[in-house]
């Protein structure tokens, strides 16, 4: 099974990845005052 | 109670939420109400104080944006009540010069206000969103909450890791729950093994850092704390799997454990991250309650005339103008001719008292009746309000955190954790030694502390919540335990027991004449006055004196209090208002010496009542009415009390009222035991002998005067009116001032301890029988992860059987508002 | 300056600001949805009969391009990918502006995601029928033109994320989670597994080989369905629902641990594919633990689009087109409970190979893919050109029982065929031998392929449908004057 040696790795990666992103997502605020954000599409436009 | 006015506006009567709860739905069509939308309050503060560099140092922070330097301000918006409103505040504020961005956080009522004070004043600002009909407040403590999101979020942050990790751990190994030992190639056993080392490090590096932490803390301080089993077994756990991935043939064995370590993390943090929101929640809507406008008064200066400061500005021996409806910022004396004081808040007096010239006001009293002059003796600690803080503080007893309740169970628990797994390390390596250390790392998995670690602060939270939502803050979680012990409940009576004001019972009037016109006729007078017993009278004369009526001396149709002069009418300290109009007509309304009526008289001749206290009014040819008055009982008092007594608790009156008042009110209710005419130290002292017979005091109060005594007892409970000191070192705050809701508490503290017990009964029958199965090798790890996600599993499923009060129907926030709004 | 003068130049500077929506890609891409969506599915209602009366693949006229074998691809390639993917960008790029309150990045760049993304099918509707093809299903295009859709996918990434970095609000609404996760994703999947070695133009041999080319595929095919087909369309979902509605998300909080839920117990399902294969017994049971894991975020999501509802579940009485979007979510829910179950090994016994998988497939191509599809579709052209409503809401109404009889028919027929074929493929006699030879289970599934033509059929029809009121909506929308050019709202940067 060969390709697990791409697949698990890529799979870790790739978890690492999202985590990043995460933290992004969470320090950049983006979580911060969810009740809001789903109202705010029905004003636009 | 009268304290309210202190921020000199009265509060209007829409919805106001429940603060902490959750918003109630907005009304419908919110596009279309956008535009008009309002706040509920009729704001005139002129808000100057929050521009003192004193006082904005308690809330706001300058900040480097640009090359320019600005402020950011963290403050409170009162009347918020839906979602619309976060839209109405921000469009205030954003469209204003100056203004570089503004964030309202719904659920917290906070605004984050980012402003250049080049351009533009905080003042300004607070005024054109009072404008809208909200109220700027600031933020009490605003750096530190601040720094609390901060750690919720960072506590979020690790939380994620350590689940997105333990998902990954748990696929990678999967496999090797349902293979035999050899049928995955070796090459990519081992891959499957580093993939789950690695995703398994920032799992302990990162997410567990908060045990690591506080497990050190308490070695340090010669401890043992619930974190130290969870430490030691994060700690050996990785360290064993760790050998076993880069040494499967080492003294370290062949197993690794990454799926249960990172499982149990996750675990632990959830709970610990639960505990913080609900912190955060109940601490929040407690900000909510203890931010009002900062103080400010009128100083007098050296030429005579008058500046406006804050109160962290006064100095002893300043002057001061104290207006009334102002509380007197410092112990003082009086130095014009006299001054009518409130002080009901210290001693639970519902008659106001006369200060004359030279005699001593009090920090936290009220002024009545006219702006009265006064210099300023003690501030702060010094003054008899920070005294009763002070002995508050002192009274309360140290209050441990929910942790140090599992901590109880921790160390004998940690002890016999270590024992059995040394033991069975020892055993085994007598027989195999190749099993010693896998089979001592089995102990120290299977020994899951995280259903005990869990199983109290699950229960606790989920009752929180329950209650919370009722608008039943708790702010002490231990005194769910506590006030399952109780078996005395001791009630304070003016505003807990009986309705925080005066209301006008009966209109005896002269014949001919009817209540209605009588009525009429108290108007001119009664308005101008802040007495209670006018503002009771007032309070029912008021529509009546709209409608036009030729016998009414001087009509006033205005709804606000009497556009009158004031100077037409005149109050009399300790005896009532005098109305001169005219042509010498004088209306006199007030006690019975005021008329110069002889009250014994009007008792025999049926225009007078015994025991209730009576305003007379009169006109030049005398007696005219008699207005009685009446402390109402609350409505859901004589239910309560009855309920209380019924469930097995002795019931005490505690009052600083004189007796006959108190006496009336324990009769209506049936409660035998009654004190009158306490002071703070006088209640304490009765509370204190009490708890030496050995009794468990549960305390049920709203005033400052309260506050020590509250402190004092076993658990305490806050109405959700009283003063907001008091409120914040309470264990259990009924935002309804509904006394119902103390029965409701009682019965879900119950439940909460019978499932906590049966959790910890779980967690304890569980680990019982584990650790006997693992020491003998029969433990094998999936079964030892397994098992402890299921017990987690079981006890959090078991308390969150709290997180709905049974068969109560949920209040209708519209009444319960309507509740808090009727003062 | 004068008061007057600073709200002067304020304003000025926010006109320049402002600007206007690019809705031309929108437009391209909503309409060249619905002719691939015609085509997509007449090409299945033509294999359909194919499989009915075999002389339909036109042997006897020698036009092997015309034979079902490769018509087949066709038909997904065009559904999938076609009719799916010009629905995910016009919608992606809708969405992502509104949301952003911002043009679209580098408009150039989304011109050529359009053209490029043309090209790409019309070049899939001429190789595959010519019998050019990789072999490996829903990844079939042979490796030229899998670099223009590598091309196409880089151009679309940078302009979606682009659009994203260049916002005016703050914060990233949900769906556009979705769709930015489904553009990396599917680039992932695209390069991993379309890594090939050419031997000639037309021909590349796979850079892997046997088992684990089949592992790798099926990793690549059970996350194209999941990145391409649910989270590209659960940010449709995201939008729309809420949009037509008129209500918020039930609970934006749900959505966004939805969306982490999801994304990371994907990765690992695909094995589910290759049960009792040669694929090794541990990686079968990650993939079917995996997948039943999956259930629990996926019904999250359909939980919390449904109850967005809560409390005007009139409105479905009265517009069909959120008809369609609640129903597709039903029929989601649906598909993801059908999925796992599947992924049992012991199930899959039965199911594997046999018609039961295609009827999984269509319930959630038709059912969840395609409603979700037409509902937002019918919500954007209208507004597109500049109209307050389809051209024949009763139209939409009727192409809304067509299409969920047609739904019903088609699946419920290849149920019993996919049982009936499980059965009796595995029947034994008492000596051991099979008890059925191929050609017998044949006959007996038969009729339920002509049922699930009839199903099919409907269904095309109800797409007909839809073209001719869209043909409409768009006539009178042109007629009316320019196309709308929509400003971009000014957004005050204070409560961004």
């Amino acid at each position: 099974m060969e390709t697990l040696f791409l697949l698990i790795p890529l799979s870790v990666v790739l978890v690492l990845a999202i985590i990043g992103v995460f933290w992004w997502a969470l320090y950049n605020g983006q979580y911060d005052n969810l009740e809001r954000e789903g109202e705010r599409i029905l004003k636009n436009d | 109670m009268l304290h309210r006015m202190a921020n000199s506006t009265v509060v209007g009567q829409a919805a106001l939420a429940v603060p902490g709860s959750p918003m109630p739905e907005p009304p419908a069509g919110l596009a279309g109400l956008l535009g008009q939308h309002r706040g509920p309050l009729t704001v005139d503060d002129d808000f100057l104080v929050l521009d003192d560099p004193l006082e904005q140092e308690d809330f706001s922070h300058p900040l480097e944006v640009d090359g320019r330097t600005l402020q950011e301000s963290i403050l409170m918006v009162q009347g918020m009540y839906c979602p619309a409103c976060t839209e109405t505040v921000e469009a205030a504020l954003a469209g204003r010069k100056g203004v570089v961005s503004v964030l309202v956080h719904a659920a917290t009522r906070r605004v984050t206000l980012r402003w250049d004070p080049a351009q533009t004043l905080l003042s300004e600002l607070a005024r054109d969103v009072g404008q809208t009909g909200y109220r700027l407040l600031p933020m009490r403590h605003a750096l530190s909450v601040e720094q609390r999101l901060a750690e919720t979020r960072l506590l979020m942050w690790r939380l994620f890791v350590a689940g997105f990790c333990t998902m990954q751990v748990m696929m990678y190994s999967w496999p090797f729950y349902i293979t035999e030992p050899g049928e995955i190639e070796p090459v990519y056993d081992q891959l499957l093994r580093m993939a789950n080392w690695m995703l398994s490090v920032p799992v302990v590096m990162f997410s567990s850092m908060p045990f690591f932490q506080s497990a050190w803390r308490d070695l340090r301080h010669g401890r043992i704390g619930m974190d130290m089993p969870v430490s030691i077994g994060i700690l050996v756990t990785f360290i064993a799997s760790t050998g076993a991935t880069f040494d499967p043939t080492g003294v370290w064995g062949h197993e690794i454990w990454f799926d249960s370590l990172t499982m149990f993390v996750f675990f632990l943090l959830g709970g610990r991250y639960l505990q913080s929101r609900l912190r955060d929640r109940t601490a929040g809507s407690l900000d909510a309650l203890m931010n009002r406008l900062p103080e400010q008064c009128e100083r007098q200066l050296a030429d005579g005339g008058f500046e406006i400061v804050s109160l962290k500005r006064l100095r002893v021996g300043d002057v001061l103008r104290v207006q009334a409806g102002q509380a007197f910022p410092g112990d003082a004396t009086v130095l014009g001719d006299s001054a009518t004081v409130d002080e009901a808040l210290l001693t639970g007096e519902s008659q106001p008292v006369t200060r004359l010239r030279g005699q001593s006001v009090v920090a936290g009293s009220y002024n009545l009746a006219g702006a009265a002059l006064v210099r300023i003796d003690k501030i702060g600690r010094d003054t008899r309000f920070g005294q009763i803080v002070s002995l508050m503080e002192q009274a309360s007893t140290e209050k441990p955190d929910l942790v140090k309740l599992a901590d109880r169970i921790a160390g004998p628990f940690l002890v016999l954790v270590l024992l059995s797994a040394g033991f069975g390390a020892w055993y085994w390596w007598q027989i195999d030694p190749a099993l010693a250390v896998p089979i001592a790392v089995a102990v120290l998995v299977v020994t899951c502390p995280c259903a005990l670690a869990l199983s109290t602060p699950s229960a606790m939270l989920a009752s929180a919540g329950a209650l919370a939502q009722r608008g039943i803050l708790v702010r002490r979680l231990l005194a769910f335990e506590a006030l399952c012990k109780i078996d005395t409940v001791v009630f304070d009576k003016t505003g807990t027991l009986t309705q925080d004001r005066v209301v006008l019972r009966e209109v005896i009037a002269r014949p001919g004449l009817e209540r209605e016109q009588a009525l009429r006729m108290a108007w001119p007078l009664a308005s101008a006055s802040l007495h209670p017993v006018s503002r009771a009278i007032a309070v029912q004369a008021q529509p009546l004196a709209s409608a036009p009526n030729p016998s009414q001396p001087s009509a006033a149709p205005s709804s606000a209090p009497a556009a009158e002069p004031v100077d037409l009418v005149q109050e009399r300290p300790g005896a009532g208002l005098v109305l001169e109009r005219a042509g010498g007509v004088q209306w006199r309304l007030g006690s019975a010496a005021l008329c110069e009526l002889d009250e014994a008289q009007l008792l025999e001749q049926g225009r007078s009542v015994a025991d209730s206290p009576c305003a007379y009014l009169c006109d030049e040819h005398g007696w005219v009415a008699t207005f009685v008055m009446d402390e109402g009982v609350r409505a859901d008092a004589p239910a309560a009390v009855a309920e209380l007594r019924a469930m097995g608790f002795a019931v005490h009156l505690l009052s600083g009222d004189r007796l006959g008042a108190v006496q009336r009110v324990a009769q209506q209710l049936g409660i035998e035991q009654v004190v009158a005419a306490a002071s703070p130290e006088r209640k304490l002292e009765v509370v204190a002998a009490l708890q030496q017979q050995g009794a468990q005091i549960a305390m049920v109060g709203d005033g400052m005067n309260d506050g020590p005594v509250l402190a004092r007892a076993q658990v305490s409970f806050a109405l959700g009116h009283g003063a907001p000191l008091t409120q914040s070192q309470s264990d259990f705050v009924v935002q309804s001032g509904r006394l119902s809701e103390l029965v409701q508490t009682v019965r879900q503290a119950r439940r909460t301890l019978r499932i906590l017990k049966q959790n910890l009964c779980w967690a304890g029958g569980y680990n019982a029988s584990m650790v006997p199965l693992a020491i003998a090798g029969y433990v094998p790890p999936w079964l030892a992860g397994l098992g402890m996600a299921l017990s987690s599993f079981v006890v959090i499923g078991n308390a969150m059987r709290l997180s709905r009060l049974p068969d109560m129907p949920v209040p209708d926030p519209a009444a319960a508002a309507a509740a808090l709004s009727v003062r | 300056m004068s008061a007057i003068t600073a709200d002067a130049l304020s304003r000025a500077h926010s006109d320049a600001q402002t600007g206007i929506y690019n809705d031309k890609v929108v437009r391209q891409f909503s309409v060249m949805a619905v002719v691939w969506g015609v085509v997509g599915m007449l090409v299945g209602v033509t294999i359909a009969a194919q499989m009915i009366w075999p002389a339909l693949n036109l042997g006897q006229f020698g036009l092997e391009w015309f034979s079902f074998g490769r018509l087949r691809p066709l038909h997904t390639n065009a559904v999938i990918f076609a009719f799916g993917g010009c629905v995910l960008f016009a919608t992606s790029y809708y969405v992502v502006q509104r949301t952003c309150q911002t043009r679209l990045f580098l408009g150039p760049l989304a011109a050529f995601t359009f053209w490029g993304w043309q090209l790409v099918i019309v070049l899939a509707a001429i190789t595959l029928p010519l019998g050019l093809t990789s072999g490996k299903e829903y990844a079939e295009l042979i490796w030229p033109i899998d670099i223009l859709i590598t091309a196409v996918w880089v151009s679309y990434a940078v302009v979606f994320f682009g659009t994203l970095a260049t916002r005016k609000i703050k914060h990233i609404y949900v769906a556009n989670w979705f769709f930015g996760a489904f553009i990396l994703a599917v680039a992932l999947l695209h390069v991993v597994n379309s890594a090939a070695v050419p031997t000639s133009f037309w021909h590349a041999y796979s850079a892997y080989a046997g088992v684990q080319d089949a592992m790798i595929q099926w990793w690549y095919g059970h996350n194209a369905v999941g990145f391409f087909l649910t989270a590209g369309f659960l940010g449709i979902m995201y939008y729309f629902i809420p949009k037509q509605a008129e209500r918020p998300i039930y609970s934006y909080r749900l959505s966004i641990v939805h969306f982490w839920a999801l994304i990371f117990t994907y990765m690992w399902a695909g094995p589910h594919h290759l049960h009792y294969t040669a694929l090794p017994d541990w990686t079968q049971s990650i993939g079917m633990v995996f997948s039943l894991i999956l259930l629990a975020p996926s019904w999250g999501g359909m939980i919390n689009g449904i109850m967005t509802l809560s409390g005007a579940w009139h409105k479905l009485r009265d517009d069909p087109i959120l008809r369609f979007l609640i129903v597709s979510l039903s029929f989601y829910g649906m598909s993801t409970f059908e999925g796992p179950m599947m992924a049992i090994k012991t199930v899959n016994a039965l199911s594997h190979y046999t018609d039961w998988t295609i009827g999984h497939v269509h319930s959630g191509a038709l059912g969840w893919v395609g409603l979700i599809s037409m509902g937002a579709l019918y919500f954007l052209i209208p507004r597109l050109f500049g109209q307050k409503k389809m051209y024949s809401v009763p139209a939409i109404e009727l192409h809304f029982w067509i299409a969920c009889v047609g739904i019903v028919l088609y699946i419920a027929a290849m149920w019993i065929a996919g049982v009936t074929q499980g059965l009796m493929w595995r029947a034994l006699a008492e000596d051991g031998t099979l008890a059925y030879t191929f050609s017998e289970s044949v006959r007996a599934t038969y009729p339920f392929y002509a049922i699930r033509l009839v199903g099919g059929a409907m269904y095309f029809s109800g797409m007909c449908i839809m073209a001719w009121n869209v043909w409409m909506t768009v006539r009178m929308g042109l007629k009316a004057g320019p196309v709308p050019q929509v400003r971009i709202p000014a957004v005050d940067p204070v409560h961004a």
